[in-house]
């Protein structure tokens, strides 16, 4: 690309992030809704959010639980990274698609299976009572909540850090071997540190993650009362009956607050960023580090990994979704039924729904990667102020909790007269979840460029051929895998997104997360966990198809 | 008497249905009973050919009444979106306050926030021909018109309470909490005033009916009552035997899980009072088509709408339906409607809201 495409592409994007960002930065300054004409400026939002304790004890929530679910989701995921691309792991094929299960079941309905397994009254919980007369857990506190969330996130950094480790060579690691280090050793001061700006930029997002946290605190959070920041939206609403968007915009400005200092940690520790090339003008062969004895320990951690965060609250979900009553006193064979199953199929749209997900999630998310590609070749291997704009703004959109950034956008559409006819079409939701992942997308796709060594391009270059010629030639051929990863989690992100569109949903494009959160607000739960078990069944059999035919190709 | 009567709405929604089809072949003619003028209004929204309704409850709830009404007016072509009552009241403001369109008809349970846009002049009047048949409490100045008479009850596991424990008035429940209040620890669960408003307007409901509220208020804080936002979570719960008591749960829901796990779930129509409420609809001024909205309003309070509704525990509003609610072997006396009107508007003032909810904690923990 040259410098004029690259400053549009660029000033492009800053115009589509900033517009609902300064939107909502805005809005905090007013005294009533930026819509109506009678607003005046005033600090009023700012003083009674800073004067809540509800506030601070939301925002400390938050952080706890941000940096518990960090610590605990970073070295868990980057560790089964290693082990399921760069080891000889007996069975590593078959685990892999079920890594990701957590992340493609929606966040509520993944809390509410642990309730109904490890829950008070739950099926193991009751077991464990039979056993030892007491139940030795309680699922409600803080502390499980952390845990509980740490370990559904380990998918993320697993797919940041795998999809870098699959493109390193195995010199440096049989370089390794061979000087008598173990695999562990090799993992931790060869492999890992290969891939540190993968991993450091899952840390960054998970981090931020755990901030919009929304479901799991939701469900899970409830009987105790534990408030987060995207909780707090809600009893701040309640707490005055109306909802009070200046107040909302507050919380949003003190998340920004905190994302740039981030921003700017994350800039600080990769400012060499080439240390970490490693694909390089001469090719090297791929072989897996054997493991040997190790592999047997390491088998048991993932299968106990699994087992938690995986096997103990699906088999909840879709247990329940076969009974029609479940707990104390209940026989479960005497409950079994397929009426859920009956009565979903007489639900309006339902076809129509998941027709949708499947569009957004499949064609929408390969559309999106191809932004975040074309933003991302925007700023390669230029060091300006335009790419260093360009690192602080992708963040922003994912410092609105979903609600907040759903209402933006749709705000932004509404108020723009050349958009608003596309704002209730499938274009409109699609902008929306592109613009709220663009973080994770944009970092998905930058991972994998920054293995590059700058020599191929130089090459390229020296030969005669375009710009253009070497980016489409060169660099992205160099990054298939790169962006076959980030499809496949961009793919799962959208399918399992709701939140964002809330507000541009209308008859016609309505999409499975909607549906959920519609019925599980009624309390038919029935209906709710029977569309979740087709959901995880339709999603289980793409991702066991993709690792059947598509292994191979990655070589 | 719900099972039996449901399965008879139903044999006589599927009797009726050819006769419907059969009705709205002949040249949409105008419902018995009405004014022949009202053929004007049909023809009007014929025109308009659509009709888009946001509405708080979900689809699957009500689409024997959409289907119903589909038959009958076969040209407008309906497109009913439900979403949670802040975001319908988010996405109404927002949108009549860009003019570019909005919906036909606003219906929602979250009572208090209809009745506010209504006061602020986003409704437009207009005199249904079946407000004859509505009792005085469910029409304000014919703008907000309610259209369900829906019980707030108790809820208890089957399973789990004993029979001879299940309260049957307020005071019951104040007297059983206090005296078993060991035996209920952490059992007992219903809304949480603070983060969701339903549960604020029942509880203030309550606070007005009754002055030994605050007794059981503070009874149920001495138990360690749990507290929720959604009615989802609770009846699940309930079910479950996490919890075994439920107060001021929404009685169409918990009647819906009754029917399906008939073992688990008790329902009780506490006997001193109880409160109704009911889910207000109104046409917004800026409606692009108002005449479809009036059409389906109409058919809604109409009986062939209100027994779909019965048909999902959402009790008729209707005087001459009352025989067919959950409520009808209740005394009249007994039953406490939340009146449609300026009434609702109360608690949105922000001091006395959060006076109430002042009142509310200290209650909570026993001071």
């Amino acid at each position: 690309m040259n410098r004029a495409t690259r400053i549009a592409v660029i000033v492009a994007m800053a115009i589509a992030v900033l517009a609902p960002i300064g939107l909502v930065v805005y809005q905090s300054f007013l005294d009533g809704p930026f819509f109506q004409p009678k607003t005046a400026f005033t600090f009023s939002a700012y003083e009674f959010v800073l004067d809540d304790e509800d506030f601070y004890e939301a925002l400390s929530n938050s952080v706890v639980i941000a940096f518990g679910m960090t610590a605990i989701a970073v070295p868990v995921g980057a560790i089964l990274a290693f082990l399921m691309t760069r080891t000889d792991l007996p069975g590593r094929r078959w685990i892999e698609p079920v890594i990701l299960v957590p992340m493609f079941v929606s966040s509520v309905v993944l809390a509410f299976g642990f309730v109904v397994s490890l829950g008070p009254a739950g099926f193991v919980s009751l077991w464990v009572k039979g056993w030892l007369g007491f139940v030795p857990w309680y699922l409600y506190s803080k502390w499980t909540l952390i845990v509980i969330a740490g370990l559904t996130h380990v998918p993320h950094v697993f797919l940041y850090t795998s999809s870098a480790l699959r493109s390193l060579g195995s010199d440096v690691e049989e370089a390794a071997r061979m000087t008598g280090a173990g695999p562990l050793r090799v993992a931790l001061t060869v492999s890992l540190p290969m891939v540190t700006p993968n991993i450091l930029y899952a840390a960054v997002l998970v981090f931020f993650l755990g901030f919009e946290l929304f479901g799991l605190p939701l469900v899970l959070g409830d009987p105790e009362g534990i408030l987060v920041l995207a909780t707090y939206l809600y009893k701040l609403t309640n707490k005055l009956g109306t909802p009070s968007y200046q107040l909302m915009a507050v919380v949003v400005v003190a998340i920004i607050c905190i994302a740039l200092p981030l921003v700017a940690m994350q800039r600080y520790l990769l400012r060499t960023a080439n240390r970490y090339v490693s694909v390089k003008g001469k090719a090297s062969a791929q072989r897996p580090v054997t493991i040997g004895f190790w592999r047997w320990p390491a088998v048991a951690v993932i299968v106990g990994w699994l087992a938690f965060t995986v096997v103990i609250p699906i088999s909840g979900l879709v247990l329940r979704s076969f009974v029609s009553s479940w707990g104390e006193g209940v026989h479960l064979s005497e409950v079994l039924t397929l009426d859920h199953f009956r009565e979903l199929t007489h639900f309006p749209n339902l076809v129509r729904g998941i027709v949708n997900t499947l569009l957004i999630a499949s064609v929408g998310g390969a559309l999106s990667v191809g932004v975040y590609t074309a933003l991302n070749l925007a700023a390669h291997r230029w060091q300006s102020g335009w790419t260093r704009l360009m690192d602080y703004l992708v963040l922003l959109p994912r410092a609105m909790p979903g609600l907040v950034a759903g209402l933006a956008i749709f705000w932004v559409f509404l108020f723009t007269p050349f958009l608003s006819p596309m704002r209730q079409t499938m274009v409109a939701i699609w902008v929306a979840y592109t613009l709220v992942w663009l973080a994770y997308g944009m970092r998905l796709v930058s991972g994998a460029l920054l293995q590059i060594g700058p020599e191929l391009e130089e090459a390229g270059r020296v030969v005669g051929a375009s710009a253009g010629r070497v980016s489409r030639d060169l660099t992205l051929p160099l990054i298939k895998v790169g962006l076959i990863s980030s499809w496949l989690l961009i793919f799962i992100t959208f399918m399992r997104e709701y939140s964002t569109g809330v507000y541009l949903l209308s008859p016609g494009t309505e999409v499975i997360g909607s549906l959920l959160v519609s019925l599980w607000g009624s309390g038919a739960v029935d209906l709710v966990t029977a569309l979740s078990t087709v959901n995880i069944a339709m999603i289980g059999c793409g991702l066991l198809l993709m690792s059947l035919f598509g292994k191979r190709s990655h070589g | 008497m719900s099972r039996k009567f449901a399965l008879l709405v139903a044999t006589a929604l599927t009797i009726a249905s050819p006769l419907l089809t059969a009705a709205a072949v002949q040249a949409q003619s105008v419902p018995a009973g009405y004014d022949p003028a009202y053929a004007k209004i049909i023809e009007a929204a014929n025109q308009e050919g659509a009709l888009s309704i946001y509405s708080a409850t979900d689809a699957a709830a009500v689409s024997e009444l959409l289907k119903g009404f589909e038959a009958l007016y076969p040209k407008i072509k309906l497109e009913y979106a439900d979403q949670n009552s802040t975001e319908m009241y988010n996405r109404f403001i927002s949108e009549a306050a860009a003019n570019s369109g909005t919906a036909d008809l606003m219906w929602s349970s979250a009572m208090d926030l209809q009745i506010k846009l209504v006061n602020d002049g986003y409704a437009q009047p207009y005199a249904s021909p079946e407000v004859k048949t509505l009792p005085a409490w469910a029409n304000w100045k014919n703008e907000a018109y309610g259209t369900t008479a829906e019980p707030i009850v108790f809820a208890y596991n089957k399973r789990l309470v004993a029979e001879a424990d299940v309260p049957k008035t307020h005071a019951d429940l104040t007297k059983l909490l206090t005296d078993k209040a060991d035996a209920f620890k952490g059992k007992v669960t219903s809304y949480d005033p603070e983060r969701s408003g339903v549960g604020f307007l029942y509880i203030t409901q309550d606070a007005q009916a009754s002055k030994s509220t605050w007794d059981l208020v503070k009874a149920m804080g001495q138990t360690g009552v749990k507290l929720y936002t959604s009615s989802g979570a609770m009846i699940e719960r309930l079910t479950s035997g996490e919890h075994t008591i439920g107060y001021n749960m929404i009685g169409s829901y918990v009647l819906e899980r009754q029917k399906k796990d008939p073992a688990s779930i008790g329902v009780v129509l506490p006997s001193d009072y109880t409160i109704i409420m009911s889910r207000i609809a109104f046409i917004p001024k800026a409606a692009k088509h108002p005449n479809a909205a009036k059409l389906f309003l109409d058919y809604l309070l109409s009986k062939p709408g209100q027994e779909a509704m019965v048909a999902r525990y959402m009790g008729s509003i209707r005087t001459d339906l009352a025989h067919i609610n959950p409520t009808a072997d209740m005394p009249e006396a007994m039953l406490r409607p939340i009146h449609v009107g300026p009434e609702l508007l109360t608690y949105l003032d922000q001091v006395k809201r959060l006076k109430f909810l002042k009142d509310w904690q200290k209650s909570l923990q026993g001071k």
